[in-house]
């Protein structure tokens, strides 16, 4: 288990006028988690997240980082700031700087860099939320979605630890929301520890390692997402809904049906659960391949015409780069957003599927369908994007 | 709205390529010569030329360029009235003493310096019209820190340049949520929502100046403010262009001398 890098040990604050807003909280995350802050409004959860860089100092308790004290002298909180970066809840709010390029230059440039750095800081960022060649852009002409990756960049660009986003899917619309999930998963792959609050029950339960139900400035539930959202009472006392997939798996289990007691997290462990339930395969006989091309390093100018070859392929892409090479490339996409359980689905049904993705996603693919594998003693072929020589003749010839 | 009109244009113009100082020197040039003219002719020469530029190379809708060229105008008549009317002279065709000690006249001088002012307007709308067109603000800024102006007052502007639209916005929502239930209807609501709008919006920007705090803090903000350090070279051809104008235009200056029209 990795190294402790927050802590808050029995924090409590009251607003100057008033309400006690944290009431004894007590909590860890540790280095590479995803934790999802979840609550009603008014549960102190921006508070909360606010004392994890320094913003808001409680009034008695301690919060650590890399577990030593916080301490709240303008050096230390700079450095602590630094390493905690944090993104409001409204990207209009975040976004201080009348060009693109120098509201992503605004940290860095506070950090001392020189001007070579702060210009690598900032291109290295935009690539990473997607957002190449935005660097002129007035924030003003950008769309919500947009305007949110310009106000992440920002923050990426000081290379923080730890990433603390305030509602980060809030006024987005689904598709949106779900790139950003997806943004967030791909940084949490690349190191950096993820700290979002978000009333967006069925996006964190998949999403997150770990919940913190919060209310009324309390902890109700911290634990692996089954958990913190399994219990109906817990949940409803938090002003939320039970995710769906566990809605439906509780049901089951009440109306008698023999289903198996872990929880289902994804579509596709729902499927495996029926499939228990109607203890027989769903699955063809002939089980579809999944081919994975890594758009940093494979040769991406055979892509179109592999992809042209096998008509009724489908394809999906993982991560900023790869999502916006198949936009470039009028590569269209069946799936955005969970791209590995829906590209095993597929396989289930003996359907091929390619999956576009970074380095630092491929080894999650395999690792993931072996995962699947084990458990349900099927096998899915991960292939890797590699054009052998009988499919670069046919790609000569071109498609007939 | 008109701001941002101005400013989805300028990002988008044909001339947004073009060095910022060229595009500077070419509309600060025009209006220096407009207000040194003596005659009618050079304004309007300039006027014409520039206009053409923003039509023809920086590609600008002429219906749109017309509209925002028209709406300073109606300012600039309500002025030359004012000058025609108070100016005084010799050659009068019209007075009226219409306080002890205070007579409004047109006389030819008025006329002819009215004539003269207006037409130094459009020159100068002219002018900061392709300014405004052609070059986004932000350019601008950068120009401006490359003259030495203090960083501070860059950096102010460039937040109130910022924020000005996050303001307009809200202002804008409140406006309608305010006309969707009748705020404007009679006389009393329109003051009671007008000062409704104003306080809204008063402790809407005072809760984003502390988000801004906030957000700069979060970010390490030690009074530094990161400079777009990009600005393209000048190219000969435009530069020779710009000569090319500015030395036509300060020749029909000098030919045209001091013209009146009546």
């Amino acid at each position: 288990m990795s190294r402790i890098i927050l802590e808050a040990r029995d924090i409590r604050y009251r607003y100057p006028r008033g309400m006690e807003a944290i009431r004894g909280i007590s909590f860890h995350v540790r280095r590479k988690e995803k934790i999802a802050l979840v609550g009603p409004n008014g549960a102190g959860k921006s508070t909360l997240l606010m004392m994890l860089n320094g913003m808001v100092r409680p009034d008695t308790g301690m919060m650590l980082f890399d577990n030593l004290p916080v301490l709240y002298d303008p050096a230390s909180l700079r450095i602590l700031r630094k390493r905690v970066g944090f993104v409001l809840q409204n990207p209009d709010r975040q976004i201080i700087a009348p060009t693109v390029y120098q509201d992503v230059a605004f940290g860095p440039t506070n950090l001392g860099h020189n001007d070579t750095e702060v210009r690598e800081a900032v291109t290295c960022a935009l690539r990473h939320v997607g957002l190449d060649g935005f660097e002129r852009r007035p924030p003003h002409q950008l769309s919500g979605g947009e305007k949110k990756r310009v106000a992440i960049a920002g923050v990426l660009a000081m290379d923080p630890d730890v990433l603390v986003l305030d509602e980060p899917t809030s006024g987005l619309d689904p598709s949106g929301s779900e790139d950003i999930i997806e943004l967030l998963d791909e940084l949490n792959h690349e190191g950096k520890t993820i700290i979002i609050s978000t009333h967006d029950v069925e996006l964190a339960y998949p999403w997150a390692d770990r919940a913190i139900l919060m209310k009324g400035g309390e902890i109700l539930q911290e634990d692996i997402p089954e958990v913190a959202f399994g219990d109906p009472e817990y949940v409803r006392s938090a002003h939320l809904s039970l995710p769906t997939l566990l809605e439906l798996h509780r049901e089951l289990q009440e109306q008698g049906y023999p289903v198996q007691d872990k929880k289902p997290r994804t579509v596709l462990d729902m499927v495996r659960c029926i499939e228990q339930l109607l203890q027989k395969p769903c699955y063809s006989n002939n089980l579809g391949t999944i081919t994975v091309c890594n758009v940093d390093t494979d040769n991406l100018g055979l892509v179109p015409g592999w992809i042209s070859y096998r008509r009724d392929i489908s394809v999906g892409a993982m991560g900023t780069r790869a999502k916006q090479y198949a936009e470039n490339s009028r590569i269209h996409l069946g799936f955005t957003y969970g791209v590995i359980d829906k590209c095993i689905l597929k396989a289930l049904l003996g359907r091929d599927t390619l999956i576009l993705t970074t380095s630092s996603m491929v080894a999650r693919v395999s690792q993931r369908v072996n995962t699947y594998c084990t458990e349900s003693g099927v096998h899915i072929p991960v292939l890797p994007f590699a054009l052998s020589k009988k499919d670069a003749d046919e790609n000569a010839e071109g498609p007939s | 709205m008109l701001e941002e009109l101005l400013e989805d244009i300028a990002q988008k113009n044909g001339l947004r390529e073009v060095n910022t100082y060229l595009k500077l020197i070419a509309g600060i040039g025009a209006i220096i010569l407009c207000l040194i003219s003596g005659s009618l002719i050079p304004p309007l020469f300039i006027a014409f030329l520039l206009s053409g530029a923003v039509v023809y190379l920086a590609r600008v809708d002429a219906k749109t360029y017309a509209e925002l060229f028209i709406l300073p105008l109606w300012f600039a008549f309500m002025s030359i009235a004012g000058i025609i009317l108070i100016r005084g002279g010799t050659g009068i065709f019209w007075q009226w003493e219409c306080i002890e000690g205070f007579t409004v006249s047109i006389t030819r001088e008025s006329i002819n310096e009215g004539a003269l002012v207006f037409c130094r307007i459009i020159g100068g709308i002219s002018a900061l019209c392709f300014i405004s067109l052609t070059t986004p603000m932000t350019d601008i800024f950068n120009a401006f820190r490359q003259c030495r102006i203090p960083d501070e007052v860059i950096d102010l502007m460039m937040i109130i340049y910022r924020t000005i639209f996050i303001l307009m916005d809200q202002v804008i929502q409140i406006y309608h949520s305010q006309i969707m239930r009748l705020g404007y209807s009679g006389y009393r609501e329109s003051i009671q929502s007008f000062a409704m709008l104003c306080g809204a919006a008063f402790i809407s920007s005072w809760d984003a100046g502390d988000d801004l705090m906030r957000a700069m803090d979060a970010r390490c903000y030690n009074g530094k403010f990161a400079a777009f350090g990009e600005s393209r070279p000048a190219e000969p051809v435009p530069a020779v262009v710009v000569f090319f104008f500015l030395a036509l235009s300060s020749a029909v200056v000098i030919l045209s001398g001091p013209v009146a029209i009546i």
